[in-house]
């Protein structure tokens, strides 16, 4: 028996992909065969760099400019994917943001903010992507949630409503879209390795890692490993779904 | 009258083409009078899909909404319906705004969420060649 992901030739497009997590998820679909464009909102150079390394090893990947909490930007990438390739196979919903902080010391726009990109912008983003697909009648849509989603952390009361909403929207969104057959799934990563995480990691190391089951933190690979599965057809009956990637840290 | 009969024979063999793509049936079911709910099995988020591949067919922007905002016409929120029901002045408004629906079928009590049955391939020629004519004023 072989296994067939059938991402070869698939066109994807992933947000937040010039460093980290959404980093790994690039290469890792565009390793499988699939066409990937990610979007970026302010690390031209760290999206080159993606770019260039990708395109060395023979892999076909783009990078665009846009931020996702404007409808308008998101709809004009789409539209120009859509041009270039004629669909999108893949969305992952992965740009995202922290600001955190005990809730009475965050300001207004690090709660907006956070809101913003991490939910309002995988809203936006889908509504923008949705419209091939349905036509299409395929189509997975990965959107990256937290274990802060359903673990309550301090100092992080705004990333997990952010990260709590995206798992409603998923579920909603998969209930929505099933009778056109687009399957709307998520990740819930724990700690993973990342600049993103560094702070927590400073801040609480020890305490996180004794939560952990698997007493480590996770690697961005393992987050795209997750995230290839659930954009891939392996996965084709999954759907309104929330994976969780964590080492065991939601059992805690 | 708002079109001629012209001026839908122009866009209704693609407006019919694009609907049986949409609603995965032979063009030949597609009739200009059907009802696309009663007769064609259509469910609302075929009506999205079909705006979304007449955009595309016809190379015009659709704003999401705009039919149950253009059959509202002039008329305030609380003109057209109550409750959730359409009021006698929407009632007429709707007559002549989906002038290609048979009359009998606009009769009260009708609920705004159910406007959307009535709808037939003619009413989606005239939202075609609404947005071609608000693209040539534009």
């Amino acid at each position: 028996m072989t296994i067939d992901s059938k991402l070869a030739g698939k066109i994807a497009l992933v947000t937040g992909g010039s460093r980290g997590i959404g980093r790994a998820i690039v290469e890792t679909l565009a390793a499988d065969g699939a066409d990937v464009t990610f979007v970026y909102r302010g690390a031209a150079e760290a999206a080159n760099e993606v770019v260039a390394q990708a395109t060395g090893r023979g892999l076909r990947v783009a990078a665009e400019q846009a931020d996702v909490r404007d409808a308008p930007q998101c709809e004009a990438l789409v539209e120009k994917i859509i041009s270039r390739h004629g669909t999108i196979d893949i969305l992952v919903n992965n740009a995202g943001v922290v600001r955190d902080g005990l809730l009475v010391m965050l300001s207004a726009d690090d709660v907006r903010e956070v809101i913003e990109t991490n939910l309002v912008g995988t809203i936006t983003m889908s509504r923008a992507v949705v419209p091939t697909m349905i036509s299409r009648r395929s189509g997975s849509i990965v959107n990256l949630s937290s274990v802060a989603a359903s673990k309550g952390g301090r100092g992080q009361s705004n990333y997990a409503a952010s990260k709590g909403g995206i798992e409603a929207f998923t579920r909603a969104l998969a209930v929505e879209l099933a009778s056109r057959r687009i399957r709307v799934n998520a990740i819930a990563p724990g700690v993973i390795e990342t600049e993103m995480s560094q702070a927590v990691r400073d801040l609480a190391g020890e305490q996180v890692l004794a939560r952990i089951l698997l007493k480590r933190y996770g690697q961005p690979q393992e987050i795209a490993n997750a995230v290839w599965f659930l954009a891939s057809q392996l996965a084709g009956y999954v759907t309104g779904e929330v994976l969780h990637v964590d080492g065991g840290f939601k059992m805690d | 009258m708002e079109f001629s009969k012209e001026d839908i024979a122009a866009v209704y063999p693609k407006v019919a083409a694009t609907l049986a793509d949409a609603l995965g049936c032979d063009v030949d079911q597609v009739k200009l009078d059907a009802s696309l709910i009663e007769d064609l099995q259509a469910e609302s988020i075929d009506f999205l899909d079909l705006v979304f591949r007449l955009e595309r067919a016809f190379k015009v922007k659709i704003p999401r909404g705009k039919i149950i905002e253009d059959a509202r016409g002039e008329l305030s929120e609380v003109e057209f319906e109550q409750r959730g029901v359409l009021t006698e002045a929407a009632l007429i408004r709707l007559k002549s705004f989906l002038s290609e629906v048979p009359p009998e079928r606009i009769k009260s009590p009708l609920k705004a969420t159910e406007i959307p049955r009535l709808f037939t391939p003619e009413t989606f020629c005239k939202v075609v060649l609404r947005a071609q004519r608000a693209q040539v004023m534009a």
